[in-house]
Order: structure tokens, then C-alpha cells, then sequence
């Protein structure tokens, strides 16, 4: 018996847990289903709402349609290997799957998550799992059943790889098929995949598909397939001139925030999402930690300088709009 | 002129040329094609006047002024777009909801008191709008963020629409806003519905609603 934990809360009238039935054999009726909730019908959509005082009736249009019932699944009825929802995925389990922690929402059937330490993984992790760095971040989910993935709401997709090579940001990476070998890619916080299999991968709006030669901010770029990894493009052309030197003397006018890209070219894919704002990526952060060991005094206090200046761009750049204009011409 | 085409909810792209210059949000493009230049500025097209007004009115907020020939993709921090198009009227909407605008619109900045007087200064105060918003005015586009997309609710005389102010985004047209207060008894103990001060948008026009109350 492996995982459901066995007192079963104490609580003695839980119907279940006699050896886990499978599938088919989950206690539907212990649950109150649907007819405990009030149906859609109870809940007062158009014309509960008051029209306006004075507005002659409501709004001219006509009622939308009733909003789709909210489906139930159960384990037999949840799609295999396919979307939920676009901000679920269910993955049909039968056997291994690499998986980063935190993505996991829920899950049915016999299902152990191992880190990836663990011993018996050995040889898989040798074989598939080349980045010591995120190690710590991803474990393998191993058994039978439904296991449900989900990540901060984005958009959820799977991709299948065929003998191809695809990099993509390390934090929008949620699974991937133990078929497929994972390398740390050259740029920092993406991770590549190579082979033949499947893998999910979450974005910030749907994922939007461009063609080389093309220009990325680095905040959007959610990761490329079959192309050579991307050069760091810097455009800093509006300090010429006479204005731009005012410029760089005096700072007005500060910077564009565009003077950094990565410029792709070749034949291939890019994948893009709306840009999501900067994530804590613990890997990202031990990449930079072990590099500030090769800096002398000097690059060290640069380093502080560069933290400072970025600190308060990002702090100044969260500020809320709602600060009033009279505080601002206080000030 | 070729337009602003979204590519998904979030994404925009944005032609660019001689002749089609735009201003945007400072950090909002998401990717290029072409040879096209973004450079910072702080007067976008006012003068010195308008800028030091934007300034004083907090509704500075930074932009960019994008050049050159190409095509760009904005989008920012996931948020939704919405393009507008304007047609010789005016927009009314806060400086840091706009992601990007046609050069050839006219922006500037008015004082809410020229609307309702104190009671205007009143409503930006207890709104968070602030005691300025920014117009725009010409023909061209422009495309506004929101948090989980915009609905257009139309205004017309007798037809008064009623807005939580953190859902406002923007408003065109002939329309006058007042702060619309509905505390009770209720809201005293501590016991209200949270939904205590409205706008209210009275006269003909189009108010740009987004689903969800969270500011920008």
C-alpha cells in the first residue's frame, strides 16, 4: 500500500481506501455531488441585477447565454494526456514522469514522487536529467494514474518532440516523458530537450509562434526549437548625437528599458508569450552565486552598484498608480 | 493606414514606418522585425510644456518613442489589450494603462477638477485616479491594458452606467463622472459590501470596464 496514508483522518464514515480501487471503482456517491450545490439556476444572473435608478430598462443587449455547468471528472472520465482546461493538463501516468515541484495540483491513482536523489532513479536520471543546477527543482513521478498539472493559471500546453531539440524558460517547463533528455541550455534559465516524446509547458497568454530574423525581449521570450541559440543583440543608438550625449552626461530621459534583446536567426521556431515579470528562479540565482567567486573587488562593488540601480527600477517601476497627483506635487 | 493587429489577448503587433511612428509603455515590446529604434522620452510629442505638466500632474508615466521601419510585438506583464480606434474624438484614460499610441494623436493631460469642480478633485482623490488623467485626442489608435480584459458598456442620456472605480480603464465621448457614494449605516460597523463608492457616468458615449478590480 503505497500512498494514501492509512488513518484516514479519523475520520470512520469516509467510504474508501480498501486497497484504492481503480478507475471505475472510485466512491462516487461518497462525495455530496452536484445536487448538493445549488444549480446554476439559483444563483441570480439577468435581471436580478438592479438596473440603474433612472435607466428606463437594463442594458439594450440581449442576455448572454447561460454560462457552460461546471464538468465533474472523476478518474475514468478525466482526459488522458490531454487538457482539462486551458490552465490544467491531466497527464494518463503509467510509469515515469519527470515532474517540477510545485506544478503538481492533484492526482488520482497510486502515484510516489522521488527526488531526484533517490537511489533506485540512478539510472534514469544519469540517462535523461543533465542539470546538476535544477536538480533540486524537479522530482519523478512514478505509478498509475491521473496526475493533474497546473502553474499560476498560465495557459497550459503539451508539445511532442520528434527527434527534435527544443529550449524553453526553465520555470515554464511543468513535465516532461523520461524519453526525452533534459540539458541545461547556454542561456542562463532555459533548459533544453532533446529526442522523442512529450512535455508540458505553461505560458502567460497563448503561445504565439514567430519566424527568424526577429528581435526578443528576454522577459517574453518563453523558448526556440531547431535553431541555434540566439546572440544578445544591444541597440543603444539614441545616445548619438548631440542630445544623446546630453543624455548619457546628465541621464535625462533614462533609458528605453529596449536597449537588450535576443536576436534569433536561422530556420527554425520561436516561441513567445506576453511577458510575465521576472520570476525568483532559485536555479537562475545559484547560476549567478557561483559566479561571483571570479570577481575581484572591484567587479564585486560594480556588482553592488548594478543590484542597487535594478532594485530601484524594479521597486519604482511596481509603483502604483494610485498614488495621488496631489502627493506628487507635494513632492 | 494599416492597423494594430492583436496577435492573442495579450499580444499586439504594431506596424512601423515612416509616417506611422508610435509612442509606447518604456519595456513593453516583446520582440521586433526590421530596423526599428526605440528611444526614450519624456515629452512624447507635448513640448516641454506638455512635459513638465505631465510631470507636475503625475501622469508621467515612461514612454518610448519607437522609429524606423518594421514591425513590433508589445505586451506587458500579461495583462490584456484592447485597441482602440479614434476617430477625431477623445480618450480619457490613466498614463500607465496605455501600452502604446499612434504619434499622431494628440496627448495631454486635464485636470479633473475642470470636470465637477471639488467634487472632481474629491472623486480623484477617493478613487486613486489621482487629480489628473490623460487625453488623447486626433485620429489614430491606441491600445490599453487591463487585468483580465475590457468590456465596452455604452453610456447614453438617461442611461447612466455605474462603475467600481478600480474596474474603471477609460472612457471616450460626452461624458460627465461623479463619485456615486453608497455607504449605509452598515459601512460604519464595519459591516458594509465593500462596494461603497461608485463612478457614475452619465451622458453619451463608451466607458471601457475591465473584470477585475486589481489596479495596474
Amino acid at each position: 500500500m503505497g500512498y494514501p496514508p492509512q488513518p484516514p483522518y479519523g475520520q470512520p464514515g469516509y467510504p474508501q481506501q480498501p486497497g484504492h480501487p481503480q478507475q471505475g471503482g472510485y466512491p462516487q456517491q461518497g462525495y455530496p455531488q452536484q445536487p448538493g450545490y445549488p444549480p446554476q439556476g439559483g444563483y441570480p444572473p439577468q435581471g436580478g441585477y438592479p438596473p440603474p435608478p433612472g435607466a428606463p430598462g437594463g442594458y439594450g443587449a440581449p442576455p448572454p447565454p447561460p454560462p457552460a455547468p461546471v464538468a465533474t471528472f472523476n478518474a475514468a472520465t478525466l482526459p488522458d494526456d490531454d487538457n482539462v482546461n486551458p490552465y490544467a493538463f491531466s497527464v494518463n501516468l503509467n510509469g515515469q514522469w519527470f515532474i517540477q515541484k510545485g506544478k503538481m495540483i492533484a492526482y488520482y491513482g497510486q502515484i510516489k514522487f522521488e527526488a531526484l536523489s533517490a537511489g533506485p532513479l540512478d539510472a534514469l536520471v544519469a540517462g535523461h536529467f543533465h542539470s546538476p543546477l535544477y536538480a533540486q527543482d524537479w522530482v519523478v513521478a512514478q505509478g498509475q494514474g491521473k496526475l493533474l498539472l497546473g502553474d499560476r493559471g498560465f495557459d497550459l500546453n503539451s508539445f511532442d518532440l520528434e527527434d527534435g531539440n527544443l529550449t524553453i524558460r526553465a520555470n515554464n517547463l511543468l513535465a516532461f516523458d523520461p524519453r526525452l533528455t533534459l540539458k541545461q541550455s547556454i542561456i542562463p534559465g532555459f533548459l533544453t530537450l532533446l529526442g522523442t516524446g512529450k512535455f508540458i509547458a505553461s505560458s502567460n497568454g497563448p503561445v504565439h509562434f514567430v519566424e527568424p530574423p526577429l528581435r526578443v525581449d528576454p522577459q517574453s521570450l518563453l523558448g526556440w526549437a531547431d535553431l541555434p541559440s540566439p546572440c544578445h543583440h544591444y541597440d543603444h543608438s539614441y545616445m548619438r548625437g548631440v542630445l544623446g550625449m546630453a543624455r548619457g552626461m546628465f541621464g535625462i530621459g533614462g533609458t528605453s528599458g529596449e536597449e537588450h534583446q535576443f536576436e534569433f536567426s536561422g530556420q527554425g521556431t520561436v516561441l513567445m508569450q506576453s511577458s510575465e515579470q521576472v520570476r525568483e528562479s532559485p536555479a537562475m540565482l545559484r547560476e549567478l552565486e557561483a559566479q561571483v567567486g571570479m570577481l575581484g573587488v572591484g567587479g564585486l562593488q560594480r556588482l553592488n552598484q548594478v543590484i542597487g540601480q535594478r532594485l530601484s527600477a524594479e521597486q519604482g517601476g511596481g509603483r502604483s498608480s494610485g498614488r495621488s497627483g496631489l502627493m506628487d506635487l507635494l513632492d | 493606414m494599416p492597423g494594430y493587429s492583436p496577435v492573442n489577448s495579450k499580444l499586439l503587433q504594431v506596424p512601423v514606418g515612416p509616417g506611422q511612428e508610435v509612442y509606447s509603455k518604456r519595456g513593453a515590446m516583446l520582440a521586433y522585425t526590421g530596423a526599428v529604434r526605440f528611444a526614450p522620452t519624456t515629452t512624447a510629442g507635448a513640448g516641454i510644456g506638455g512635459a513638465v505638466r505631465q510631470r507636475m500632474a503625475g501622469e508621467s508615466t515612461p514612454l518610448m518613442h519607437v522609429t524606423g521601419q518594421g514591425s513590433v510585438m508589445f505586451g506587458h506583464h500579461g495583462l490584456h489589450v484592447e485597441v482602440v480606434d479614434l476617430q477625431g474624438d477623445t480618450l480619457y484614460v490613466e498614463a500607465d494603462r496605455l501600452l502604446v499610441y499612434d504619434a499622431s494623436l494628440q496627448s495631454g493631460t486635464m485636470f479633473l477638477g475642470e470636470q465637477g469642480g471639488l467634487s472632481g478633485v474629491v472623486r480623484g482623490q477617493m478613487t486613486g485616479q489621482g487629480l489628473f488623467t490623460t487625453t488623447l485626442t486626433g485620429h489614430g489608435s491606441c491600445a490599453l491594458l487591463s487585468h483580465g480584459g475590457v468590456v465596452q458598456l455604452p453610456v447614453q442620456p438617461g442611461r447612466a452606467v455605474y462603475v467600481d472605480p478600480q474596474a474603471y480603464v477609460a472612457h471616450r465621448g460626452q461624458i460627465q463622472n461623479k463619485l456615486h457614494t453608497a455607504l449605509g449605516l452598515r459601512d460604519l460597523i464595519g459591516r458594509g459590501s465593500g462596494e461603497g463608492f461608485q463612478l457614475e457616468l452619465t451622458g453619451q458615449g463608451v466607458v471601457y470596464v475591465q473584470a477585475s478590480e486589481r489596479k495596474l
